[in-house]
């Protein structure tokens, strides 16, 4: 009965603390809207057609007419500024094969690698027939990029290890030297273990709560499909509120700080592991890959971060096992770590 | 000065967190400003980041990969058809590339030789493939006798065409060092929103306790007094953070300082400083809640910097977006610092915005000041 009146009362405090709800619940959607608008343009790669620009009576004009991925725009040499200036071609194309482009970029290289190859098969000089252009020597394998969709991702990682706000909570509710209502429970014959239990258990349900709210709004409102993998999804993301949880613990009872510290010390370490994992762009991700690749494997909100794209988008769920034992071994060493600060304290006087 | 005295005291108190946020923050600024410096749009032909596999070691395909390196970077990959999807996936690599050991067999049947992973809706797709066609078309055609004329063909591939740019492309000067500037002040705005409300708000909480706060009510210590002496720490504290943040950018990059307009990016700090100090003190009036300033703090910071283009350049986000950006003066601060600009009256109106914003704030910090002081 005990430990079921622990967890009643440790609910009601966490969730009548009206502040932690919003901060649990509506911070992340606030975030996840903002990221929406800022990338929704760039997650949709489309392909158009390049535009050149060319005079009627270029000798090259029927071979450009002929690739399929280069659309003509017949013009004079007076129209080449404007319409390279309202962007209608990218690039134009003068009698003496040089090019004109405002700007460069890769379709501008594409065409210049086209206009070079007629040059170059000019100098070339050996006979041919026009077949030999048509054979193609590579074997595609397609698989869609979409490096923006990271950010999400690591969203997602990062409030799941929110629950470290909860775990501070239940950190100082437990601890005489920390709040007063702590010190009035220590007084109690309550068993703390139980306490512990209890709250772990319901900063964990509160924060798996606020985290549904955050993919249903993610999947229904921003209409950004995630997940096609749930059942490998959730155990991820389980297990960053279980270690979110146990981190606030740790930090809640391992110093003698304001909550406020703690709340900040908690704050600026998920956001930093969360710039890592490449939630400000995933191009912080690429550099970490390629200089301290390591980085990305021990870094639990990465690890998170790198299973949910991998599971959901790649089907690849080689990492998933190493993945889980390193989250496990961190929550852990950190629950160990809890442990060893808070037993055996007792006070006769404080 | 009663007020400005313990309001420093506070700060001392706390330094160990401030200097474990402004240190956190700070190295952040550096790893997205280095990797600015790659970020860069490039004026030349673009390179596209592929990664070989070279399995057949042949003359042809060394020929190949020469051809490849020379117009293209080339990155570490490994064979794992897993690996190298997710290097695609993450735009690590626009291409990768696997040279079968039957290749110059191939070649010479005029099969598919080569297998290429890639994404097809990207124009690198096409650009890779027709490279790789192209060398391979053009050393088919010199196969006489059993022999490729790879020598012709890299002649002939040296031949190229001149291309005319119409002008630059306007808002950026097209120098790594002036990148690195830009995207490092760009990144500090982030920074200084979210360190400034986050830490102010850690030395105003003792403040805003309500035992201490009555009795402040009570006490002659007249309302406008104490917000000057509150103001005046907050200000003292966001010099600190500031300077942080300016002399770091001149100890790094301080041989370079002559060659780019920098007092556009120091004038452009501390007018946007003082603009977030505003919005700070008028945070601290509206709530006392540590949630909210704590919430605040990430969620103002993040979400404001992201639309405004702190993270991803403005010429990449959506005009609407851009649209919602201009009622922050994240936007503005961002446009200045993006800008090449010969004197600092062609961004006055950002300025001036951002000038306004802070009056605005202010005006509101102290209405909702005066609004408490009612019981």
């Amino acid at each position: 009965m005990n430990i079921i009146r622990n967890y009643i009362y440790q609910g009601k405090n966490l969730f009548r603390d009206g502040t932690f709800l919003f901060w649990a619940m509506v911070y992340p959607i606030i975030l996840a809207f903002f990221f929406n608008l800022a990338f929704s343009s760039m997650m949709n790669v489309n392909f158009d057609d390049i535009q050149v620009g060319i005079e009627e009576n270029n000798y090259i004009f029927p071979i450009l007419e002929e690739i399929e991925f280069i659309n003509i725009h017949k013009i004079t040499q007076d129209q080449v500024d404007e319409k390279l200036f309202n962007e209608e071609i990218d690039a134009f194309v003068d009698s003496d094969l040089h090019l004109t482009v405002k700007k460069s970029g890769i379709r501008q290289t594409i065409i210049k690698e086209v206009v070079e190859q007629i040059k170059q098969t000019v100098k070339l000089n050996r006979p041919i027939d026009g077949t030999e252009f048509s054979v193609n020597y590579v074997a595609g394998k397609n698989q869609e990029s979409n490096s923006v969709i990271i950010i999400f991702y690591s969203l997602i990682a990062m409030v799941s290890t929110y629950g470290v706000f909860a775990g501070i909570e239940t950190a100082s509710l437990m601890q005489a030297n920390l709040s007063n209502l702590g010190l009035r429970i220590n007084a109690t014959p309550l068993k703390k273990q139980n306490f512990l239990i209890a709250g772990v258990i319901v900063s964990l349900l509160l924060n798996l709560l606020a985290n549904t709210g955050l993919l249903l709004f993610i999947n229904y409102v921003l209409k950004i499909h995630l997940f096609t993998n749930i059942a490998y999804s959730l155990i991820f993301i389980i297990l960053g509120n279980l270690l979110g949880v146990i981190l606030g613990i740790f930090i809640g009872v391992s110093n003698k700080k304001s909550p406020n510290v703690k709340t900040a010390i908690a704050i600026s370490l998920t956001l930093f592991l969360s710039f890592l994992s490449g939630m400000m762009g995933p191009w912080i991700k690429a550099i970490i890959e390629k200089y301290a690749p390591f980085l990305n494997r021990i870094n639990p909100i990465s690890i998170i971060t790198n299973n949910l794209y991998r599971i959901n988008l790649l089907g690849n769920t080689k990492s998933l096992g190493e993945g889980i034992a390193v989250l496990l071994i961190y929550s852990m060493v950190l629950l160990i770590g809890s442990y060893v600060f808070l037993r055996r304290k007792s006070y006769d006087s404080i | 000065m009663t007020v400005f005295k313990y309001f420093i005291k506070i700060g001392l108190k706390n330094k160990w967190v401030i200097i474990m946020y402004i240190a956190i923050f700070f190295v952040m600024t550096l790893l997205n400003s280095t990797d600015a410096m790659k970020r860069e749009e490039a004026f030349e032909e673009t390179r596209l980041n592929i990664g070989i596999i070279d399995k057949s070691n042949s003359e042809l395909s060394s020929s190949l990969k020469d051809y490849l390196k020379e117009k293209n970077n080339i990155v570490a990959t490994k064979e794992d058809e897993e690996y190298i999807k997710e290097q695609i996936f993450l735009e690590i690599a626009d291409a990768v590339i696997i040279i079968p050991e039957d290749f110059t067999e191939r070649v010479i049947e005029k099969e598919e030789a080569i297998i290429i992973y890639k994404d097809d809706r990207k124009p690198h797709s096409i650009q890779i493939e027709n490279q790789i066609n192209k060398f391979l078309a053009f050393a088919n055609i010199t196969y006489q006798n059993g022999q490729f004329a790879l020598g012709d063909v890299k002649e002939a591939l040296k031949e190229n065409t001149q291309v005319h740019v119409l002008s630059k492309s306007g808002f950026f000067e097209n120098s790594s060092i002036e990148t690195w500037f830009r995207y490092y002040f760009n990144f500090t705005g982030y920074v200084i929103l979210a360190v400034y409300i986050a830490i102010i708000g850690i030395v105003m909480s003792d403040f805003r306790d309500e035992r201490i706060d009555n009795r402040r009510k009570i006490s002659s210590k007249k309302l406008l007094e104490f917000n000057k002496e509150i103001y005046l720490g907050q200000l003292t504290l966001a010099i600190a953070v500031t300077s942080v943040f300016i002399i770091a950018s001149i100890l790094l990059m301080g041989r370079y300082i002559g060659h780019i307009y920098y007092i556009k990016y120091l004038i452009n700090l501390m007018v946007f400083s003082l603009s977030i100090l505003c919005l700070t003190f008028l945070i601290n009036n509206i709530t006392r809640n540590k949630h909210v300033i704590t919430t605040l703090s990430t969620v103002l910071s993040l979400g404001s910097s992201f639309i405004s283009g702190v993270m991803v350049p403005q010429e990449l986000l959506g005009e609407k977006v851009l649209l919602v950006a201009k009622f922050f003066p994240v936007y503005y601060f961002v446009r200045i610092n993006d800008a090449v600009i010969n004197s600092l009256s062609e961004v006055a109106f950002e300025l001036f915005m951002q000038v306004l914003f802070a009056v605005a704030f202010l005006l509101l910090g102290l209405m909702f000041s005066k609004k408490a002081q009612r019981i």
